[in-house]
């Protein structure tokens, strides 16, 4: 016998649970909101414009943020945010600080350099960034429009392959994926650069591609049982592709982890989003995209053969 | 079963082609430049994985258009002057030229004379003030002129024959903005920066007078120097402090433009010093100038600073020098730029971004763990939950990678760091295909199909969600490549590229692979 995870028989009551469901995500969506007053959206280098130096010092050299401020006094950068990034000993050090014009930052980087060797001992200036304010806010006003674009598209793309009934339902889903798992990304404290952007992104089609599955699997139901009530066969539907979504979900998040446990400070970001995105858009495919399908299906959809309306129904009973 | 073998045949033939080039990335150069049959280029590497340099500069593009309005002034003020009008007022005033007359009659020659050049257009009406403004039409032509004039010069420099960098790229991003990227520790940043924003306009004025000082230079003349005259400076290279003053006029009498070409060459003490070259045309003129004033000083100055004043011994031709105690280095530095012409607008650095290789080799490894292991966890899981099948599956995922690298070195796109990061998702994502198509043949099974059955009706059914779900997916790639810069844009590909082998992989390798075993044979129970 084939080995299941996710027995073949598995009856979930995905379609009752949604209530808890949707009031769940409610109230991180309400915390996610809070989270951007407090802690507070962390912008990255991309998007507020600025200076950023990843500073490699040689072991011997004993580097620590005390003398690193102090050699960058002369500077005027005593108040710069100095961040020792990598775990325990690790001797790289990220300064950071804001500055109008990119042009003689970059002269301004060499001095720098300069400096943290006579004062604090032999470095390497591994990442110097300066990004102009004029160009952090642009690409602020891009990653925006990327997101809704690429949500229009999907939302069309939805809307032709199956019927427009199933468009509000994935929409508000991504939407939701998207708010969660930024939401989740500020009350972590990780920072939003143009990776994270990308994660997002990236997020929105896997969200995507899972409603997919589950409204092909619904889809075909719809063809082959015409005499079952609408909620069941989407419960069905749901129950009969959670083996695929649990596995799928699985690998992909599992490979998001290792992105998150070895690929460094820039792409461990883009891994702990990923993952968090999935978990966040399997949850809502189960749970959040079908109970909007169900009610526009139960108000609109009248192409399926005749339920009982609810007055019919009363009217017997 | 012609069908299958064929099928069979094309699937390990474009297997072995897709193979090899992708192991072509692993050789050198050289090693590929000997060998006919490896292919000379593959996939590059992003800045953010060799190291280098890579500036987005903003062209002035408004500079143009004010310096197509002074000239428009002065082509009216001089055909003025031949019909002997003298305007009261004719000045550029932001984007406005502004003309004002005293005589109704002359305010109407005016209108027709600007009505003639055919650029410009009336912005405000009045009786004796004309204003206008350059049309829609053509400040688009001057805006677009001076953007392309600006990348051809920039181009030049980093690309310069002699000097040039190799491997680097200097292109256009929207309407106002030039990417410039150098790999590799090539250049070090404040020479290339200078090299990018220094403006290169050389100018040859006559000295009309000099001092050691601005306060001495202005002493001599007490009633104020002319309106047509100013006073230009030498300094020194390290301290930057004046240590000359000139009295010249503000036209000049020669500029960089009839220079057609300029080296570095060696004085009689060895010391670096620029030579030049003037065209036809630049050489008479020279040859007049420098015969018309022996004996007096001619000031070289670049971007309004004096480089050197030698005084003119003799008649000079088409030849000449620049000293000024350059280094070697700074020398073929304005060499460079006197070759490659100066820029007609002024550029600003708006970003710039540098990796050293020692970060860039730090990510590559850390994306070659990463994506280990989830390949190894991949296999491991698809052997264990689904057997023999698994080991499809576990093929068609490796073939997956494989097919991403020999694609990406076919179109030699730029591998970057989050492009390192899409291909470990994709490895994690791929398996989706699998899982769908075999997810639903156990289903199939246990409805009571046979086993070649299931396995028909399980891709049959399975192939339309696997097509749509990764067709979504490709439209946020597409999103992200239109909307993201460098690193993004990388992403964005390897993505996409991950998304068409992954159907491929999933849906036809696997298949044949099923149709290798079981294929035809009857069997009982399939090993999924």
């Amino acid at each position: 016998m084939p080995f299941e995870l996710i027995k073949h028989d598995t009856r979930i009551d995905f379609v009752g649970q949604s209530r808890y469901a949707v009031i769940l995500s409610t109230a991180l969506l309400v915390l996610s909101l809070a989270a951007c007053f407090w802690p507070g959206v962390k912008l990255g280098l991309d998007f507020t414009g600025g200076a950023e130096i990843q500073a490699r010092f040689a072991p011997e050299a004993g580097a620590d943020e005390g003398r690193i401020r102090k050699a960058l006094e002369p500077f005027g950068l005593s108040t710069a945010d100095i961040i020792r990034i990598g775990e325990g000993q690790a001797h790289d050090f990220l300064i950071r600080f804001q500055s109008e014009s990119a042009g003689d930052r970059g002269e301004l980087a060499d001095q720098i350099r300069d400096a943290l060797a006579k004062d604090v001992g032999a470095v390497t200036l591994e990442r110097v960034d300066f990004v102009g304010p004029k160009v952090g806010a642009e690409l602020r006003e891009r990653g925006i429009e990327a997101l809704l674009i690429a949500s229009l598209l999907l939302l069309v793309y939805i809307a032709f392959r199956f019927t427009p009934l199933f468009a509000p339902g994935a929409i508000i889903a991504q939407v939701h994926d998207v708010l969660l798992t930024a939401g989740l990304m500020v009350v972590l404290g990780r920072e939003f650069d143009l990776t994270m952007l990308a994660a997002l992104l990236a997020i929105l089609g896997y969200s995507i591609n899972d409603k997919i599955v589950v409204y092909d699997r619904i889809r075909e139901n719809m063809e082959l049982h015409t005499t079952h009530d609408f909620p069941n066969m989407v419960n069905e539907s749901l129950n009969q592709t959670l083996s695929r979504t649990v596995l799928t979900g699985g690998t992909a998040i599992f490979a998001s982890l290792t992105l998150f446990l070895f690929g460094g400070p820039v792409i461990a970001s883009f891994g702990l989003a990923m993952a968090t995105g999935i978990v966040v858009g399997t949850y809502s495919s189960l749970w959040i995209a079908t109970p909007i399908l169900l009610w526009l299906h139960a108000r609109y959809g009248a192409k399926a053969p005749a339920k009982p309306t609810r007055k019919e129904r009363a009217a017997r009973s | 079963m012609t069908g299958l073998r064929w099928k069979a045949a094309t699937t390990l033939a474009l297997t072995l082609i897709l193979s090899w080039l992708a192991a072509a990335n692993f050789a050198s150069p050289e090693t590929r430049r000997a060998h006919w049959w490896l292919p000379d280029q593959g996939m590059r590497l992003g800045l953010d994985l060799q190291g280098g340099i890579h500036w987005v500069l903003g062209a002035k593009l408004d500079v143009a258009v004010a310096h197509e309005l002074e000239h428009l002034r002065g082509r009216l003020a001089s055909q003025l002057e031949e019909e002997k009008i003298t305007p009261t007022r004719l000045a550029v005033d932001g984007e406005r030229l502004v003309v004002e007359l005293a005589k109704p009659e002359d305010t109407a020659r005016a209108r027709e004379l600007a009505a003639e050049s055919g650029v410009l257009e009336s912005a405000e009406q009045g009786d004796a003030r004309l204003v206008y403004r350059l049309t829609q039409q053509w400040r688009k032509e001057v805006r677009e002129k001076g953007m392309l004039q600006v990348l051809e010069v920039l181009r030049r420099r980093i690309e310069d024959p002699i000097q040039g960098i190799q491997d680097s790229v200097v292109t256009r991003q929207g309407e106002d903005r030039i990417l410039v990227q150098i790999p590799g520790g090539q250049m070090d940043r404040g020479r290339a920066r200078e090299l990018l924003e220094v403006t290169g306009f050389l100018e040859f004025k006559i000295v009309q007078d000099s001092a050691p000082s601005e306060e001495l230079l202005r002493a001599k003349h007490p009633s104020g120097i002319p309106e047509d005259q100013e006073i230009v400076f030498e300094r020194d290279k390290q301290t930057k402090r004046a240590i000359g003053a000139y009295l010249v006029r503000k036209a000049p009498d020669l500029t960089g433009d009839y220079l057609s070409d300029a080296r570095v060459q060696f004085d009689r003490q060895q010391r670096p010093v620029v030579g030049f070259q003037f065209n036809a045309e630049g050489g008479r003129l020279f040859g007049e100038l420098t015969e018309k004033n022996v004996g007096r000083p001619l000031a070289i100055v670049l971007d309004a600073q004096v480089y050197s004043a030698p005084n003119i011994r003799e008649r000079i031709g088409s030849q000449g020098q620049i000293e000024g105690r350059f280094t070697s280095q700074q020398a073929a530095d304005l060499a460079v730029v006197l070759r490659a012409g100066s820029l007609s607008i002024p550029v600003t650095i708006e970003e710039e971004r540098s990796v050293g290789p020692a970060l860039g080799a730090d990510a590559i490894r850390s994306g070659a763990l990463a994506s280990v292991a989830s390949l190894v966890a991949v296999f491991v899981f698809a052997l264990a939950y689904y057997r023999l099948s698994g080991v499809y599956a576990a093929i068609a995922v490796s073939l997956n990678l494989i097919y991403i690298v020999a694609l990406m070195s076919v179109f030699r796109s730029t591998l970057t760091m989050p492009g390192l990061a899409g291909l470990v998702l994709t490895v994690g994502m791929a398996i989706d295909g699998n899982v769908l198509i075999f997810e639903r043949i156990r289903e199939e099974l246990r409805r009571g199909r046979t086993p070649r059955a299931a396995i028909k009706a399980g891709f049959d059914r399975a192939v339309l969600p696997i097509l749509d779900g990764n067709l979504t997916t490709l439209i946020t790639a597409i999103v992200l490549y239109q909307f993201g810069t460098g690193p993004i844009k990388g992403f964005a590909v390897t993505l996409a590229i991950g998304l068409v082998t992954t159907v491929f992989t999933a849906v036809v390798v696997t298949r044949v692979l099923f149709a290798l075993y079981p294929g035809e044979r009857r069997v009982t129970e399939l090993s999924i």
